[in-house]
């Protein structure tokens, strides 16, 4: 994979242990990784960056969700490709998500599912 | 001239012998009067007459007279009586008198009885022993001779009293006397046999006709009638008995058989019929000789006597009975058919009045006129008794809506029908609502000759299903709180398995190989508990409410999202859906139940197999709506018989490693929340098949 097609990608989780995972994970797979822990320093990060995927855990600090990180990033790139990783999710949640063609992975996410997964979305995009 | 007494009597006899020749040649009695006296006269006797006694009367009249001028014998006859005595005396005595000259007469009168008398007995009298013939007795004359006993007692006929009156001459001896006497006395006697044979005559003809009227009337009976002797042999039968019993010229070889059979039978049945007596009836079976047909009859016998009074034989009568019997028989057979029957009716409608007594609901029978004629006890409480006893307004009301009802029904073209139906319920004081079902009876012509109508009610079934749902409610509500405390302690717990499992993805290839199996263990585990907390969590996403839905729509939802996977598992899908009433279910939790249901029959199948879902509406047996079944079976590898108890237990799984344990678990928390109920058979090497029964309840 070359420098040039280096994807960008942004990771948002408010658990520290599980956020640096994912960042390694996903930097293993050759991509560049922005990884937050708060919605707000996320957003704050869409400001200055565009990026090629959007994966964000749905329950933040306080009361905030992934949804309006994947908002914030659509606001700038309206047809970047987001995925809501939850443990949470309910039928609410999912049809939420579907409405706004948000992928969704339930925690604990299936490792190779979640790899997948993303090339796809990264493909599709380019 | 010389008196020659001997010349004299010679010449006497000669000339009586010759006088009772000419006589013997008289053939009828009444000749025998004017013959004698001619031959009196031929004496020498001047004049002679006869007259007669009616024995019933008395009266004298002259029966005969000879040169007796016809003034002096009406003279004579009348003056006879008066005088009484001489003509009596002589009767009585039965013996002659000469009468003096009179004023009546002019010379002496010879006077000589004649009467009905006989050396001999009667024929009659000779038979029987103790009675006595009157000629004889006449004969005889041992007592005085009366009138009125002049009929013999042994053969009825009638004597006769008379008398021979002859004029003497002036010198007339004692010997002609006598011969004049003998004479007369031997004509009495032929006279008396004249009258006997003339009377045997008639009396024989009398008989002959009365012979001829009995042999007709036994001729024309219609009832075979046989006439036998003391050795049972036949003395004579009439026609109908002659076709019975009669050889005839033209019989069939089988005819002539009936006819010997039909003596035989008679012969066994007389010797019977003699020994138990007259007048009692006795079965005899005989055969028509003409159809060969048995033919029943009912025979009497009674002995025949003879004039002795010994018995002479036996005479049989029989009645043909065999129609009679025939249709007796068939009167019994159906009275008995009759009674059968009636018995089966008795105890169907025994039957059926316990069948309405129990069903617990009210029942009304109806005319087409919608009038009631039969309810049972708890139609009675709501529209009262019989039309005729006073009912209350309520009830009154109740039974006008109920004949409104069904008289609308009547009119329909509907054979059944279910209209709702608010009563008032008069002990309860309060109005329930009623699903009233109708039907009808219709007579042989297609009209509707009755209705029944069953009340079902409604607030009672309604209060029922209403706990119903409220329990299941509760049931529900406390699984989805167990749920959320699962989910609240999967949730805790995923977000540091989640950073583990990442971890040791990323610690992969930075492993030694001496630390291998432990990494594997590690991983391994770590996966368990994530599966374990997928489960979990799951638990949680599906407490929702319950609403009205269609299993077989969740099913297809359900089978449409594991299409894929189960095509890619070899797994062929086998649907057979039927129309299914709505189900109240919380729709999630039957889409995990199935997925569940599902995926473990897929892993059961690891070589693929068949799919089986099948779906049913089971009518219900305890008056609700029945049951929604639905059956998930695989031709996978079984359930090990030791397991199949503890299946629905959590964590217990027959995949080992790859199950969490929780999937039936689940499955069963789900059913038993939707008060329904799950059942399992399995066969190892054969199969599984899950058996989900979740009750019907009519919004």
């Amino acid at each position: 994979m070359s420098v040039e097609h280096q994807y960008r990608i942004l990771v948002v989780d408010d658990e520290s242990s599980v956020l640096i995972t994912y960042r390694l994970i996903l930097e293993r797979q050759g991509y560049q990784v922005a990884a937050c822990r708060t919605s707000r320093e996320a957003i704050e990060t869409l400001r200055g960056e565009e990026f090629d995927l959007v994966l964000c855990d749905y329950s933040l600090e306080e009361q905030h969700t992934g949804f309006e990180v994947i908002a914030a990033a659509r606001q700038r790139q309206a047809n970047v490709p987001a995925v809501l990783l939850t443990g949470y999710a309910t039928r609410e949640t999912a049809e939420e998500a579907a409405i706004h063609s948000i992928n969704v992975l339930f925690k604990p996410i299936e490792i190779e599912e979640f790899l997948t997964m993303t090339a796809d979305l990264l493909g599709k995009e380019k | 001239m010389m008196f020659q007494p001997q010349r004299a009597l010679r010449r006497r006899e000669r000339r009586q012998r010759s006088a009772l020749l000419r006589l013997l040649q008289v053939a009828r009695p009444e000749e025998v009067f004017p013959l004698l006296l001619q031959e009196i006269l031929g004496l020498g006797f001047p004049r002679a007459m006869a007259l007669e006694a009616d024995i019933d009367t008395g009266n004298i009249v002259p029966a005969a007279t000879l040169r007796w001028p016809k003034l002096e014998v009406e003279k004579l006859s009348s003056a006879l009586p008066r005088t009484g005595q001489p003509l009596t005396t002589v009767l009585h005595r039965a013996h002659p008198a000469v009468l003096p000259r009179s004023e009546f007469w002019a010379r002496p009168i010879y006077l000589h009885p004649v009467l009905y008398t006989s050396p001999r007995a009667c024929r009659e009298a000779g038979h029987r022993r103790k009675a006595s013939c009157l000629a004889v007795r006449n004969f005889r004359h041992e007592r005085p001779i009366r009138l009125e006993e002049q009929v013999c007692s042994a053969c009825h006929a009638r004597g006769h009293a008379g008398w021979v009156v002859v004029e003497l001459n002036r010198n007339n001896s004692e010997a002609d006397l006598h011969e004049l006497g003998e004479l007369i006395e031997l004509s009495g006697h032929l006279r008396s046999r004249l009258l006997k044979a003339e009377q045997d005559d008639h009396r024989m003809r009398e008989m002959e006709v009365a012979i001829a009227r009995m042999g007709t009337v036994m001729q024309s009976m219609a009832d075979p009638v046989v006439l036998t002797d003391l050795h049972h042999r036949l003395i004579m039968q009439n026609a109908a008995a002659e076709r019975l019993f009669k050889p005839q010229g033209k019989m069939s070889e089988g005819m002539g058989r009936a006819v010997e059979l039909n003596n035989l039978l008679f012969s066994a049945a007389l010797s019977s019929l003699v020994i138990s007596g007259g007048g009692a009836y006795h079965d005899l079976t005989l055969v028509d000789v003409t159809e060969g047909e048995e033919m029943l009859f009912e025979a009497v016998s009674a002995p025949t006597y003879g004039p002795d009074a010994a018995q002479t034989g036996t005479v049989t009568v029989m009645h043909d009975v065999t129609d009679l019997r025939r249709a007796d028989e068939e009167l019994r057979a159906n009275y008995e058919k009759l009674r059968q029957t009636e018995e089966i009716v008795h105890l169907e409608r025994d039957r059926l009045n316990l069948i309405i007594e129990n069903v617990g609901d009210p029942i009304i029978v109806c005319d087409r006129q919608a009038r009631i004629v039969v309810q049972e006890r708890l139609a009675e409480e709501l529209f009262g008794p019989g039309p005729e006893s006073p009912r209350s307004p309520a009830q009154a009301g109740n039974q006008a809506q109920l004949h409104d009802c069904i008289a609308r029904f009547v009119a329909s073209s509907a054979e059944r029908e279910t209209a709702p139906l608010c009563l008032f319920h008069p002990a309860l004081k309060l109005e329930i609502e009623y699903d009233a079902r109708m039907g009808k009876i219709f007579d042989e012509n297609g009209q509707v000759s009755y209705t029944v109508t069953v009340l079902r009610d409604l607030t009672a079934l309604r209060r029922v299903e209403q706990l119903k749902m409220e329990r299941r409610m509760l049931e529900v509500e406390k699984f989805a709180a167990t749920g959320r405390l699962a989910a609240t302690i999967a949730h805790e717990v995923n977000n540091p398995m989640e950073a583990i499992k990442n971890a040791i993805y990323l610690l992969a290839g930075a492993i030694p190989e001496n630390a291998r199996p432990v990494y594997n263990i590690l991983q391994s585990e770590t996966e368990r508990v994530a599966r374990i907390v997928r489960q979990m969590l799951g638990l949680y996403r599906n407490a929702e409410h319950a609403k009205p839905a269609n299993l077989n729509t969740i099913i297809e939802d359900t089978l449409l999202l594991l299409n894929r996977q189960l095509q890619r598992a070899r797994v062929q899908i086998v649907s057979d859906l039927r129309p299914l009433p709505q189900a109240v279910v919380a729709a999630d939790q039957m889409r995990q139940v199935l997925s569940n249901l599902v995926i473990n029959a897929r892993d059961a199948m690891p070589q693929g197999g068949r799919l089986l879902i099948r779906t049913r509406h089971v009518p219900g047996h305890d008056g609700l709506y029945g049951w929604i079944r639905i059956l998930v079976a695989d031709t996978g590898t079984g359930i090990p018989q030791e397991m199949i108890r503890a299946i629905f237990e959590p964590f217990v799984t027959t995949k080992g490693e790859r199950g969490t344990g929780l999937g039936l678990w689940i499955v069963k928390g789900i059913v038993n929340h939707h008060t329904g109920r799950l059942s399992v058979r399995s066969r190892e090497g054969v199969g599984s098949v899950f058996r989900i029964d979740l009750p019907v309840v009519k919004p």
